[in-house]
């Protein structure tokens, strides 16, 4: 009964990881290529790691580390790439709407220059 | 000596600020590593424990505001709620995105008002943003965070904050100061 509750999550868990793959095909720029590989990639990874423990239940404990460490390496991996992107000027997509950092960083620019 | 170095001479005179909290979560995790409290292994754990703390807490400053208090625990676990609702909200938002017949959003990178002052509290911020509903972190300034918004619906700072941060800001608020 255990393992039958465990493979379903861990498909659904395989749904979502899918998801992120289709994500990444489909949206329209870098910024939120990522985004779609972030979120939907970590709670897949989640329900994995939950889906084992119901077979391992022993390894209860050292799944939850686990996961906590996904949920703090996931975000930062995205952050730098996103960032790094944006630093070098990959364009965004044509139906991006405002680009405050850009912004920023022209009136950086701006500021130093005329001091 | 102005008294406010003096307090902190003093509180280093025992123990640096944060010094149990942290000395506490590696040895849960040496504990939960190894599943087995055996005096060698626990020996060896409570010394590893102990220096990695002793250094963390006396060389840098990133440990010292998170004071271990029944408030702080109790806003840690409200925190751990509302982000497991956040992230399964956020990852049935993303499949919406996804799998729609045509990908209508409008992406955008606003900036949004940070009140939080120490590096760990605007950490677990910046890493509670990004796995929400469809906000990433670009960079940070002093006081200001810059995010990459799936489908922007405001580029008013103020209003901004609330959407993204405000489920999060006054839980970790109160545990990282």
């Amino acid at each position: 009964m255990a393992e039958t509750i465990g493979s379903i999550i861990i498909l659904a868990g395989a749904f979502f990881h899918f998801s992120a793959g289709v994500g990444l095909l489909r949206m329209p720029d870098t910024y939120t290529r990522i985004q779609a590989g972030t979120k939907a990639s970590t709670l897949g990874n989640i329900l994995v790691l939950a889906g084992l423990g119901f077979y391992h239940p022993d390894w209860a404990l050292k799944l939850l580390v686990v996961a906590y460490f996904v949920l703090l390496t996931n975000p930062l991996s995205s952050h730098a790439l996103s960032r790094a992107a944006h630093a070098i000027r990959i364009p965004m997509a044509p139906s991006t709407v405002v680009d405050a950092l850009t912004e920023r960083n022209a009136a950086r620019a701006e500021k130093s220059g005329s001091s | 000596m102005s008294p406010v170095e003096e307090e902190s001479q003093r509180a280093n005179a025992a123990l640096p600020r944060g010094f149990a909290g942290l000395w506490l979560l590696l040895l849960a995790l040496w504990i939960v590593f190894n599943a087995s409290v055996a005096p060698a292994i626990l020996f060896v754990g409570l010394l590893a424990a102990t220096a990695i703390a002793w250094i963390f807490t006396t060389r840098t400053a990133v440990w010292s505001g998170v004071l271990l208090t029944p408030g702080t625990l109790f806003h840690f676990l409200a925190y751990t709620g509302v982000f497991v609702i956040e992230l399964v909200k956020a990852n049935l938002n993303m499949l919406r995105y996804v799998y729609a017949p045509r990908i209508d959003i409008h992406p955008g990178i606003v900036k949004i008002n940070l009140r939080l002052r120490s590096p760990i509290g605007r950490l677990a911020l910046a890493n509670s943003i990004a796995l929400t509903p469809g906000s990433l972190v670009m960079d940070i300034d002093e006081d200001a965070l810059f995010i990459h918004w799936l489908d922007v619906r405001t580029t008013d700072p103020e209003q901004a904050t609330e959407m993204i941060a405000g489920a999060f800001d006054k839980h970790l608020g109160k545990v990282f100061g």
